[in-house]
């Protein structure tokens, strides 16, 4: 209703982005927006869209439970096109406690924060924080896995006319070619 | 005229533009010119104000006071006289202001406010009055005149018609305007100083109104059509309202409208179940209804021995690109849930964990799931009346891998 720019702001809560391991664990360049201590960080996506949150639903594979005083716990989460690196530790209570309570293999749908690690040896190395892990079906899954593949589509086609998929395009050598075929790979994995 | 109001008046001019002038310096410079030089006040209040502003490497003089202008082209920060009619005057809010209301030309209209240390007459509606010397000043986004001590205020004589120019409600702005729209939806009032509140609406869309409990407002006919001249448009943390104190509402018992309701249907994820949804307690009181706290504390009626229960869900959905706000009330949520009122009662008074065992088992029905929404937008929360949970769309899969198959392929 109002584009004025001297209304005030509101708060806007980050999206949840949709995407794919294949192009997540590809992401390296991540970014702050703004001085503030508390301005939101971003991981900008190979295909070219900054991303503060994501939603993963796919098969938790794995549960780990580590650390003596303070427990977390790791779990990988597959789609697709390849695994997740889902961690719930203690600063995320619901989450763990979710997570406590799940027994791999089971479909879950993850709300997370991605962020961007390096290895001492230099690797890079992407994990999702998890807020929330619940436990969905097939069909949820199938859901996410064509909205993943649209909301792709989507950054692919805009990529180079966005102020994200510039950045994206001099920090990757993102190769759309590739990402169609992953999109496609993803889809055709999809059985009734 | 005399000096100190002259003084008191360049320095508020250039208290607009951030300088500090102490009024007393500058009555001592007019003092000179008016008594020594035997210069007129108008021109020495020229000069002065001239000198300040190069002294103070400002490029331009606020707008002079004696430019006659019209209404609706007034801008935040200026300074101007106008001619107008008084078409409302509304009770004060705050002892410090005499009188507010609407002044109006062929041009359009605006709020002015008249504070108490001013000293301003109390002006009459239906009357037309010259004001001169005053200030445009923005109040949350709204333009608005400011009378104060230097401001003149003349009655004058003069008959011209001033018709409102009515305003469809998706176009309205902060400010004053008029609009022809139906009371939509009777809210219950959350503040005692609240006579009634609620949503009107014309073809183009809805808004919230309120009418402050003051003498003589009378309450709107729920789903009769209005014609309402000179409401106050609010812009509060980027949502528009309307307050009706001070406006003329005329019932139009011919008229119908078909009110662009803002039902939308929205589809996402719900990714946030939030605090304040699963099983609430809700305050007796005939008519207050508000969630009690967890000692059965009402905010407005103190400890409540008696309550009734309520289910709902206070989420987000999320379609990858925004995340919205949702609530859902009870009949939803036993629809999309599974979970019964009486039964979730049940759960918190046996399970465990109590509370949260309701708060778990509504979350988990939920969270990470595909939902169509269809409701109504209330700004900054979607009420969501019927909720379907989506299925797999077979047909766009197959669209989307022959397409991208297809151009795969052609490479």
């Amino acid at each position: 209703m109002q584009s004025e720019g001297r209304f005030t702001p509101r708060y806007q809560r980050e999206p949840a982005r949709r995407v794919f391991a294949a192009e997540l664990r590809e992401a390296s360049y991540h970014f702050k927006d703004g001085e503030d201590e508390k301005s939101p960080t971003y991981v900008l996506l190979p295909t070219g869209e900054r991303c503060n949150r994501v939603l993963i639903i796919g098969s938790m594979t794995q549960k780990e439970k580590r650390g003596d005083q303070n427990i977390f716990y790791q779990i990988r989460v597959s789609d697709p096109t390849g695994i997740f690196f889902v961690s719930a530790t203690s600063y995320q209570q619901e989450a763990m406690t979710q997570v406590s309570k799940i027994d791999p293999p089971a479909f879950v749908a993850v709300v997370g924060k991605p962020s961007v690690y390096e290895t001492p040896d230099g690797r890079v190395f992407v994990s999702v924080r998890a807020e929330s892990v619940t436990v969905v079906d097939k069909e949820m899954r199938n859901c996410w896995v064509l909205d993943t593949a649209e909301s792709t589509l989507k950054r692919l086609e805009s990529f180079g006319t966005t102020e994200d998929s510039k950045t994206a395009g001099e920090h990757y050598a993102t190769n759309p070619e590739v990402y169609r075929r992953m999109v496609y790979e993803a889809l055709a994995q999809i059985t009734i | 005229m005399d000096l100190s109001e002259a003084a008191e008046r360049i320095s508020r001019k250039f208290e607009l533009q951030k300088v500090k002038i102490d009024p007393s310096e500058v009555e001592k410079k007019l003092r000179t010119l008016v008594e020594d030089f035997g210069v007129n006040l108008s021109e020495a209040e020229k000069t002065v104000s001239e000198n300040i502003a190069r002294d103070h490497n400002l490029a331009a003089v606020p707008a002079q006071s004696s430019e006659m202008r019209e209404i609706g082209s007034l801008l935040p920060g200026e300074w101007v006289t106008v001619e107008g009619k008084v078409v409302g005057t509304a009770k004060p809010a705050s002892a410090a202001i005499r009188q507010s209301g609407i002044i109006t030309d062929t041009s359009g209209a605006i709020q002015f406010t008249a504070w108490e240390r001013a000293n301003a007459p109390l002006l009459e509606e239906g009357k037309w009055y010259r004001i001169e010397s005053v200030v445009v000043d923005e109040y949350r986004g709204m333009p608005k005149l400011n009378f104060h001590k230097g401001t003149t205020i003349t009655e004058i004589e003069k008959e011209a018609p001033v018709m409102p120019q009515m305003t469809k409600v998706a176009d309205l702005r902060p400010g004053v305007a008029s609009v022809k729209v139906k009371v939509v939806q009777e809210w219950e009032a959350r503040h005692e100083r609240i006579l009634q509140t609620g949503i009107v609406g014309d073809e183009s869309g809805t808004i919230k109104f309120t009418i402050w409990k003051e003498e003589d407002m009378e309450r709107l006919e729920p789903g009769m059509v209005y014609n309402i001249f000179y409401a106050t448009v609010d812009e509060y943390q980027g949502r528009l309202s309307i307050t009706l104190n001070g406006a003329k509402c005329f019932p139009d018992e011919e008229a119908e409208i078909t009110v662009g309701t803002g039902a939308a249907t929205i589809k996402g994820v719900i990714v946030n179940v939030g605090p304040g949804s699963g099983l609430v307690r809700r305050c007796p009181v005939e008519g207050c209804n508000r969630v009690l706290s967890k000692r059965n504390y009402c905010p407005v009626h103190d400890v409540q021995d008696n309550f009734r229960n309520d289910i709902r869900i206070k989420g987000v959905l999320d379609d990858g690109t925004t995340a919205r706000n949702i609530l859902m009330q009870k009949d939803v949520v036993e629809a999309v849930t599974g979970l019964a009122l009486d039964e979730a009662v049940s759960i918190s008074q046996e399970g465990p964990l109590g509370l949260d065992d309701v708060f778990c088992r509504i979350r988990d029905a939920v969270m990470g799931r595909y939902f169509a929404c269809s409701g109504s937008d209330l700004g900054d929360t979607f009420l969501v009346k019927d909720c379907t949970l989506l299925t797999f769309d077979k047909d766009r899969h197959t669209e989307l891998l022959n397409q991208i198959g297809g151009e795969l392929n052609a490479e």
